[in-house]
């Protein structure tokens, strides 16, 4: 049995598809990430998938469990952090554990002793008698993963857990859900962060506009594009024109400048790098540093949807 | 065999018993995040008792007499105030994510926040109750039909305030108005300032249609031992009001939920 099971979803909001015919698995235990730009229909899926909100076609399974007739049973072993941090601003953070506990029939002693440790973990435990309302947009989003993981979910839904937060409250989160994959729960976890996909998930599904456009591990999603092979280099001087120039380098595909370095995608490294020599000796200058690099999972979610690159910016192109 | 029977008996009770709790849990959050927004004070209290004064002037009638239509329409604004405030709030802030995405029946959300309304209504009606007994010395003469009175009123309007609130925005002033365009209305067909007798037969027709003419009847019962309908039939036509509200309400938060 998968924990999650998909079969021809297509969600249409009037004209706008949201999501095409969308089909895949999760296994038990797995960590599934769902990377996709703005609007690719991230968290129409797992409001679907959470029965919050209705396919056009379609079904979902969880555990088995239909989310269409058999949601309750479906959703006792979810654990839903949605993309904001829906918390009750006039409710004590341990107010609003225990509202969370309660919706998911967590018992009495349980949901105390549960709260109590979750607000600990997520370094909220001290000020669990105040008003959310005065709390930072990191403490809300710390707090509302804490509620999400109040009935110790075997599968837990994470939509952009840590979008937009400081390097404490990320840290935190990352270790949190790196035990809870370590416990063996399954993980879903939307994001456009790439790194964060490629460091914690099993397997990411790229979406764009409603399509899946793969399903892999990292690694192998990277394989599939060896042609974009990378040569960072950096030089002791910059220059403005110095970015234009590598790109018109010989087997150059692309170039872009990162920090005080420059990426130059090709197919052959090799001849890239002695190009690269040549033109610093031309012009007079000094390489600093020179690494070859395969591709990123970035280099995958950009081919795969239709993105590109110009000048170190990513636009979408119609 | 009896042990699956008293299995699945078991199973039941366990399931009915989470349902009730967690729609205890919804009215209690209901009740210190809401209960005192200033949109439901001012709606909930401070509209029917002014509304009131203004025509219990104009009627020169003993004070006392007046407390019965006070309590109703009392009853009527403060119970279907809070649905109406608290879940457009909760839409725009997104908490009601977690409602609609709870192990929990839509039934027992739709009567979660009913129950909220339900409890806020009795507690302010308690007001002129005590006013009543207090300054005007009104007598009551059939105490428990007053209780049995209040409640299915003030549940009613609760339900219905939950329907409204399944209107699918985040302003809390559309659902708001929508409702006013019906409950203002219902004040003055119901026979709580003007008597159904007093009325036109159009008048009377439509006031059947009303749920606060059997509300405002068995209270008007509870108080002087007469009245329009025996309060049985006010008690059945009050349940079936009730339950007309809460599975449309159930219905219409599934529809508009996408
Ligand atoms: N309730 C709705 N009504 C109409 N259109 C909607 C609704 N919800 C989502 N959409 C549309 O569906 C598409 C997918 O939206 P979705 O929120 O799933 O994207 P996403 O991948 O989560 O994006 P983001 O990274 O910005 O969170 C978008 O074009 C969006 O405008
Ligand atoms: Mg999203």
């Amino acid at each position: 049995m998968h924990a999650i099971e998909v079969s021809h979803l297509t969600k249409k909001f009037g004209a706008l598809t949201a999501l095409n015919d969308v089909n895949f698995s999760v296994d038990v235990g797995e960590t599934f990430g769902f990377l996709g730009p703005n609007g690719a229909g991230k968290t129409t899926t797992i409001r679907i998938l959470t029965g919050i909100s209705y396919p056009t076609s379609g079904t979902a399974t969880i555990f088995g469990h239909d989310i269409g007739s058999d949601t309750i049973a479906a959703r006792l072993s979810m654990g839903i952090v949605s993309e904001t941090s829906n918390v009750y601003d006039d409710l004590t953070a341990w107010q609003n554990m225990i509202f969370s506990a309660e919706l998911y029939h967590v018992g009495r002693v349980e949901r105390e002793k549960k709260a109590a440790e979750l607000l600990t973990t997520f370094d909220l435990y001290e000020r669990r008698n105040d008003k959310v309302h005065g709390f930072s947009k990191g403490m809300k989003r710390r707090l509302t993963i804490a509620m999400g993981l109040v009935n110790s979910p075997r599968l837990l839904f994470l939509d952009e857990p840590t979008s937009g937060l400081d390097v404490q409250s990320n840290l935190i989160i990352r270790d949190v859900i790196t035990g809870l994959i370590h416990e063996g729960v399954t993980v879903f976890l939307t994001t456009h962060n790439i790194e964060e996909a490629n460091l914690m998930c099993d397997r990411v599904a790229i979406v764009n506009r409603g399509h899946i456009a793969a399903i892999d591990a990292p690694e192998r999603l990277k394989k599939t594009i060896q042609s974009a092979q990378s040569i960072v280099v950096s030089f002791d001087r910059v220059s403005a024109r110095q970015l234009e120039e590598v790109r018109s380098l010989p087997m150059v595909n692309d170039a872009i400048k990162e920090g005080d370095k420059f990426r130059l995608y090709t197919e052959d490294p090799a001849t890239v790098i002695e190009s690269v020599m040549e033109y610093a000796r031309t012009r007079n200058l000094r390489v600093i540093s020179i690494s070859t690099l395969g591709p990123s999972l970035e280099d995958v979610f950009i081919k795969l949807t239709g993105l590109q690159r110009t000048g170190g910016a990513i636009h979408a192109i119609d | 065999m009896p042990s699956t029977e008293e299995g699945k008996a078991g199973a039941w009770f366990a399931r009915v018993s989470h349902e009730i709790s967690a729609a205890w849990a919804i009215s209690r959050k209901d009740m210190i995040t809401y209960y005192i927004k200033p949109n439901i004070i001012v709606m909930g209290i401070l509209f029917p008792f002014f509304m009131f004064l203004a025509f219990a002037i104009g009627k020169n009638a003993p004070p006392g007499t007046l407390i019965p239509g006070l309590i109703a329409i009392t009853l009527l604004f403060s119970a279907s105030s809070i649905e109406p405030v608290s879940i457009p709030i909760e839409r725009r802030v997104k908490t009601f994510d977690r409602l609609l995405s709870a192990p929990i029946s839509l039934h027992s959300l739709v009567f979660g926040e009913s129950l909220s309304g339900f409890l806020y209504s009795l507690g302010i009606a308690c007001f002129p109750l005590i006013v009543g007994i207090i300054l005007f010395a009104t007598p009551i003469e059939h105490v428990p039909v007053l209780v049995i009175a209040m409640a299915l009123t003030a549940f009613c309007f609760a339900t219905l305030g939950t329907l409204f609130a399944a209107y699918p925005t985040e302003n809390v002033g559309e659902v708001m108005s929508m409702l006013n365009t019906v409950r203002l209305p219902l004040i003055f067909i119901s026979g709580v300032f003007i008597p159904l007798s007093a009325m036109p037969q159009i008048g009377q027709d439509i006031a059947l249609l009303s749920p606060l003419t059997y509300g405002n009847d068995m209270i008007a019962y509870a108080y002087t031992g007469t009245s329009l309908f025996s309060p049985l039939l006010d008690i059945l036509v009050l349940v079936i009001f009730i339950l007309i509200f809460q599975f449309a309400a159930n219905r219409l938060y599934k529809r508009f939920n996408e």
